[in-house]
């Protein structure tokens, strides 16, 4: 093959992969990195933006020249030996030069907004204490005394400082959208990493964890709302509350538990079906999160239930008197810390670290065999019979108790 | 004055074990022990290879269930530790034991028994780590397995307990290679060959041994801490007995920073080589490529803290970190620029040899350029942990140093084996491993720019991230194909392929002056050198007449050299009296060779044991035992000379 083509079916090697490329950058990118909706995500951008275009000239002048030598220079039959240069000063003198001015070029405003961006926040900002375990996110709000998992709600428009630890192994608080990463490594808070940023726009973000953590790295999720400061202040003003279901004290003459347990009457769920209701909670309306942040995990095979409708008094009990109570805390009922608190678990939008839908059906299953359903996890299974298991609930218990925690508005 | 070329098959001494399996367990002999390098790590990479592929399905659609987490996490655990420590460095080592005596004309390294010795225990280390597979337990905290997640509080089972003890063992290979190698080049050189005069590859050979001489230590000293926690208790990691998980990163990363370096020098200077003879000219700025591998060793062990930018070391030790990684791109964009000027104005050949070392050229760019885009640390706070940070680091190992390996394969296979690799074949090797690495790895850049993290077992529909992941599973499947036809060829070739003769390329370096393959004594007369490129000196001078090699420049470098006129040099270790007590003619040269034995082999196994004793339920007379088997196995091995009566 003479070198023409050679050259030629070179260039169409490249072609075909960049029209992939292009294609690929066409799709649609709900967790980009570009766009970023904060003030330190912008800066991080312009950087990215200076590097991309400095990178294209370095990439069309070296790749150029490659082709072009390989092209002009490629031997030809009977043709002479080829004028022995080795060496030329200047010319190695500038390529080295132009390398180091381009460096310097993407140095200086690195460094600077290096400098910037990690500078002390204010102390005006909203202090949240973000805390990572295998493999769930646990937010708490100092000021307000407020705990919850995996849902960060934060006011648009205000700084937030986020101080990061963890409670084991290394994990790392990544919403592309927002902010560049920071790593969440030491467990004494006087170690603790912090970001700031303020959030820009109102709308919900994907996290991930970002540092290779375990078995369910994978499924360590969590989402981000930025809502307007009055929806944020409700939200605080809801999650400060006690829980939204108090079950009513149980009968306990015999003609009461006889009657519970010849015929049980599941009382209907409080469902967050109106915007109203939501809004007295503060929280995002299930039906208005984007395609991107609802979850389609997979079920596990072979996992199933068959109660799904719960009565949330019963659940209530059969919560109390479980092995819940000794990890988690529902305000005014269990004391747990171990896993996510769950005092309004009912009304976010997933379940275990943004794996699946917070449903009556996703939890009950979830509650039933929590392994099954994240590789790894650490909550055992609460099923009736399954290996390990810590609780000895049927599938109408365990549907019970689901339905409590979804009344946990 | 010219060289010496090496004259037929004289009298050396003829070994009872020249061939047959015994002659591989027992040799000493450079150009042995390189081919069961060679032909290891390419097992290893088959390995490594399907690990990808594993990885790849998985990852091509949302929500793949192909593997477990579990498994996944094994999986691309390995595929890491694989391709880092079992095939690209034992491939380096590969050409580093062919090729160093033959290029600096020497007959072998310095400590043959210790040459082999490194060979065998890398062969237990690799086998040792694999063999967790046998009981589900592969390593499966990532190939840098940051503590605490290393530790046995969060990950007791048997998988870490592999790595750590498989690691250590691989380690003592690679170190003792270092300092066989140093002493090789330092004390080995025929006459002549002055550091300005040495062939490129053992240039870059020579800086990769100190790069691991000074890096090793550190992993060392990290996996030691890790391997006493795990089994004696201590705390170096234990977070709850209040250590720092950071004393890991820090610790493993002044070791990996410099391992990367380690993993690229070699095919640097594979390319260096490759690419004067196929452009028919020589080198371009020699020296300067000398520096810029020097300066980029140097400047290696200075940037390590760019892997933990997200870690939160502050703003001053982060704009450091910035700017020393920034700096070590010059050297190294040099180095592009050289070969480029190599080929400006020559007369390209395109073998199939050449065509990888172009290879290296276009795609290590490519991961040069992400790589500084990483240097820029706000900038890398969206990339870091992400895909994007594995599309560089696959540009440069695979487009960087895979490429250069395989241009160094093509290259010497004659060699070492007499015969040429088949052409077509090679060419289809490498078009579909050029097409299917880009594939395979361009996408990834967007993955990671939009928000995909790594080391994910699987990843949700409606992200973003499924077409970058379809185009990169297929890309991986073409990359494989790629691979089958050089398996294929390999094989062939062995038996079938063209002979090739001793300087089938018309290259400059004295290597090409010995048959294909070599003698086992490598030179009958050991050359005098009197410039950087011996063999076009002589068979096309016109190649160099413009390279400085004068006499005066060897008068300038106080070189004398006895018996210039007669051509006939020798250093005093060729010289061995006759009977007589007479220096022996020149028609009778007795060439003494290093004495095949299988101690060093021995010695590997006594040395392995105490380790399989530690991870068998720390088994105390297994490891006692073990311990003394290796220190009888010492001792005899040093007390045996290295050749025989002479």
């Amino acid at each position: 093959m003479t070198g023409h083509h050679r050259a030629r079916r070179f260039v169409w090697t490249a072609l075909i992969p960049a029209l992939a490329f292009g294609l690929a950058a066409c799709s649609h990118d709900p967790n980009s990195t570009f766009g970023a909706h904060s003030e330190v995500g912008r800066a991080q951008e312009s950087l990215t933006h200076l590097l991309l275009i400095l990178g294209g000239i370095v990439f069309v002048v070296v790749e150029g020249l490659l082709i072009y030598v390989l092209i002009k220079y490629r031997a030809r039959p009977g043709g002479p030996e080829p004028k022995q240069t080795h060496g030329n000063t200047t010319l190695e003198v500038t390529w080295t030069l132009i390398p180091a001015v381009i460096l310097a070029i993407i140095a200086v405003p690195s460094v600077r907004t290096i400098f910037e961006t990690q500078a002390p926040a204010p102390a005006s900002a909203l202090q949240v204490e973000v805390i990572g375990h295998q493999w769930w996110w646990e937010f708490r709000y100092p000021e307000f005394g407020v705990t919850t998992a995996n849902e960060l709600y934060l006011p648009t428009g205000r700084k937030v400082n986020l101080q990061l630890t963890s409670n084991d192994v290394v994990h790392s608080f990544w919403v592309p959208q927002l902010v560049g990463k920071r790593d969440v490594i030491h467990k004494d808070a006087k170690m603790a990493n912090h970001l700031w940023f303020t959030p820009e726009s109102s709308f919900v973000w994907n996290g991930f964890c970002a540092e290779y953590c375990g078995t369910s790295h994978s499924n360590m999720k969590f989402r981000v709302f930025t809502v307007p400061p009055a929806q944020f202040e409700t939200y605080i003003a809801h999650q400060k509350t006690g829980p939204a279901f108090t079950p009513p004290a149980p009968d306990t003459s015999k003609q009461a538990v006889a009657q519970a347990a010849a015929a049980p009457q599941p009382q209907p769920q409080p469902q967050l079906a109106s915007a109203a209701a939501e809004a007295n909670t503060g929280t995002w309306p299930h039906d208005e999160l984007p395609a991107w942040t609802v979850p389609e995990t997979p079920l596990p095979a072979g996992l199933t239930i068959s109660a799904q409708e719960g009565d949330p008094a019963r659940g209530a009990q059969l919560y109390k008197t479980g092995a819940c109570i000794g990890c988690h805390t529902v305000q005014g009922v269990s004391p747990g810390i171990i896993g996510p608190n769950l005092t309004h678990a009912g009304s976010r939008t997933t379940i275990a670290a943004g794996m699946y839908p917070n449903d009556a059906k996703h939890l009950a299953l979830w509650i039933k065999d929590a392994p099954a359903m994240k590789p790894g996890s650490l909550m055992p299974p609460m099923g009736k019979g399954l290996p390990h298991t810590m609780g000895a609930f049927d599938d109408q218990q365990i549907a019970d108790i689901a339905a409590y925690i979804l009344s946990l508005k | 004055m010219a060289t010496t070329v090496a004259a037929p098959a004289l009298a050396g001494t003829r070994h009872k074990y020249e061939s047959g399996i015994w002659s591989w367990l027992s040799t000493t002999d450079h150009k042995k022990i390189g081919q069961l390098y060679l032909y290891t790590a390419l097992a290893w990479f088959i390995v490594g290879g399907i690990e990808a592929l594993i990885i790849r399905t998985q990852l091509y659609g949302p929500n793949g269930r192909l593997v477990s987490a579990d498994l996944y996490n094994q999986l691309f655990t390995m595929h890491g530790t694989t391709m880092i420590f079992m095939v690209v460095m034992p491939l380096s080592a590969a050409f580093f034991n062919y090729l160093i005596p033959l290029q600096i004309g020497a007959r072998d390294v310095a400590f043959p028994r210790l040459n082999a010795f490194s060979y065998w225990v890398f062969l237990a280390g690799s086998i040792f780590m694999n063999v967790s597979w046998l009981f589900h337990a592969a390593p499966d905290s990532g190939w840098f397995a940051y503590a605490p997640l290393n530790t046995r509080t969060y990950n007791p089972g048997l998988n870490m307990d592999f790595w750590v003890i498989g690691l250590q063992i691989l380690g003592v290979s690679s170190l003792a290679a270092g300092f066989n190698f140093i002493t090789t080049i330092i004390n080995m050189r025929a006459p002549g060959m002055h550091f300005m005069r040495m062939p490129i590859f053992t240039w870059s050979a020579f800086v990769t041994q100190f790069l691991i001489v000074l890096s090793f230590p550190m992993i060392t000293v990290a996996v030691t801490f890790l391997l006493f926690d795990r089994f004696f208790g201590t705390n170096f990691y234990e977070i709850p007995a209040g250590a720092d998980p950071l004393l890991w990163q820090h610790l493993f990363w002044l070791f990996g920073h410099p391992e990367v370096y380690i993993l690229i020098l070699p095919a640097f200077g594979l390319v260096s080589e490759v690419m004067p003879t196929f452009s028919r000219k020589p080198l371009f700025g020699y020296p300067v490529m000398v520096y810029s591998l020097i300066l980029i060793a140097f400047l290696g062990f200075g940037v390590w803290a760019h892997h933990m930018f997200a870690v939160g070391m502050g703003p001053i030790a982060d704009s450091i970190f910035g700017i020393t990684t920034m700096l070590i791109a010059i050297p190294t964009g040099v180095k592009i620029f050289n070969w480029l000027g190599t080929m400006w104005g020559g007369s390209l050949r395109f073998t199939s040899s050449m065509l990888f070392a172009i290879g290296l050229v276009c795609l290590f760019t490519i991961g040069g350029i992400s790589g500084v885009m990483h240097a820029s640390v706000p900038s890398d706070m969206q990339q870091t942990d992400s895909y994007f940070v594995v599309a560089h680091f696959h540009y440069v190992m695979f487009g960087g140093s895979m490429m250069g390996l395989f241009a160094g394969i093509y290259y010497y296979f004659p060699k070492i084996t007499g015969r040429f690799l088949d052409e077509k074949l090679g060419k289809w090797h490498f078009w579909l491993t050029f097409i299917g690495m880009n594939l395979t790895f361009f996408p990834m850049h967007f993955a990671g720019l939009h928000g995909m993290p790594r080391r994910i077992w699987s990843y949700d529909a409606n992200q973003g991230w499924n077409v970058d992941n379809h185009i990169s599973t297929i890309g991986a499947f073409i990359l494989a194909l790629g691979t089958l036809f050089f398996v294929i060829n390999m094989i062939r070739s062995r038996r079938n392929g063209t002979v090739s003769g001793g300087d089938p390329w018309g290259a400059p370096t004295i290597e090409w002056s010995t048959p294909s393959p070599p003698p086992h004594y490598n030179y009958a007369r050991i050359p005098t050198i009197t410039s950087r490129y011996p063999m076009w000196d002589v068979k096309a001078p016109r190649l160099t007449e413009t390279v400085p090699h004068t006499k005066e420049g060897e008068r300038k470098m106080g070189v004398s050299v006895a018996g210039k006129e007669t051509g006939e040099i020798t250093t005093p270790s060729d010289i061995h009296l006759n009977a007589e007590g007479a220096h022996p003619s020149a028609d009778e040269p007795v060439i003494v060779m290093p004495t095949p034995t299988i101690k060093p082999l021995i010695a590997t196994i006594a040395f392995v044991i105490p380790f399989i004793g530690l991870i068998w339920h720390k088994h105390a007379a297994i490891m006692v035992g073990g311990g003394l088997f290796f220190l009888i196995a010492m001792v005899a091995w040093l007390l045996t000379p290295v050749e025989p009566e002479h």
